[in-house]
């Protein structure tokens, strides 16, 4: 099936594109996406994803805050957004 | 009651909020938690709304290179004033009809209470999330809304928590590793993300509109990117 994913903020930079469309496994998983997606573009994996815990990144699907365990459809759109601190 | 001197300051906005809006203000406590790049347009847009007391709380002291975007802070204070006594002078220069309240330190688990009471809204301008815990569950205890805002580079984001309506800004940012190095930002980006986050005290504090609860306003100012992310 067919993911649409969306980058925000540090992570467009890194990544150097601000959405892509990917094609994951049917069942796929939020969790799981971000794993492949770390595999993909391994300056996320340095840069952003803490190795231990995904809740370093916060993901949206199709306009909603979500959990990574949640199961992804067809056609979905996935944001992911990095944690801002600064005041 | 608006005296007549108030009836003219703010008749431009009572063409919005009305009297008893503007009345809400003049009676209305805000403490603003941080007064670096977000505390400094947001403490300058509290004071020119009217808002009756205004408690600003930081304990660090103006450094040349805060000037991009601490724009309450002036060459003349660096070295000198600490953040809060530093915005003061100005803010009560800029708008004598209301009291400027200061606290020169560190919130605490020890002091929040303490510092806080009596305050109506809390607005989130720092730079940590241990910090913004601390915020976070004092709300929760006293049942007080927060104006949660954090800025970075060109991009930032915004929510306002209100204690039994919308999660908690723990439960939305449960583990944020705290980033050691300077964080880089343009001005600017702090003034709109500041800036937003008054329009969502004015409308806690007036009714006006929608307030974002439950929903987190992302900004990209470099990609032009407005961006609400349903928290529900």
């Amino acid at each position: 099936m067919r993911i649409k994913v969306r980058y925000f903020a540090r992570y467009r930079s890194l990544i150097g594109k601000g959405e892509e469309e990917i094609e994951v496994p049917e069942g796929t998983t939020v969790g799981e996406l971000v794993e492949l997606l770390k595999e993909r573009y391994p300056v996320l994996k340095n840069e952003v994803f803490a190795d231990d815990d995904l809740a370093d990144v916060n993901v949206s699907r199709n306009g909603r805050y979500v959990r990574f365990d949640e199961v992804l459809r067809d056609g979905d759109v996935v944001a992911l957004f990095p944690p801002v601190s600064g005041g | 009651m608006l005296t007549q001197w108030e009836l003219e300051r703010y008749s431009r906005q009572i063409e919005v909020l009305g009297k008893e809006g503007q009345e809400k203000l003049k009676n209305a406590k805000v403490a603003v938690v941080g007064v670096g790049g977000l505390g400094s347009p947001v403490a300058y847009y509290l004071a020119a709304a009217g808002i009756g007391t205004i408690l600003l709380i930081d304990d660090g002291f103006p450094e040349l290179s805060n000037l991009n975007r601490q724009i309450l802070h002036w060459e003349e204070d660096v070295g000198k004033l600490s953040k809060p006594e530093s915005a003061k002078w100005k803010l009560e220069r800029f708008n004598s009809g209301i009291r400027v309240e200061t606290f020169t330190g560190r919130l605490t688990r020890d002091n929040v209470e303490e510092i806080l009471d009596g305050v109506d809204v809390v607005v989130d301008c720092l730079d940590n999330f241990e910090g913004r815990y601390v915020l976070d569950e004092y709300v929760h205890r006293r049942g007080i809304p927060l104006v949660h805002g954090a800025v970075e580079g060109t991009h930032g984001q915004v929510t306002t928590i209100v204690p039994g309506l919308t999660k908690s800004l723990r439960e939305i940012f449960p583990k944020v590793r705290e980033r050691k190095e300077k964080i880089p930002i343009i001005g600017a980006t702090a003034g709109v993300v500041g800036s937003i986050q008054v329009m969502e005290v004015i409308k806690l504090l007036t009714g006006l509109g929608e307030p974002l609860l439950n929903k987190l306003l992302l900004i990209d100012l470099a990609f032009n990117v407005f961006e609400i992310v349903e928290l529900t």
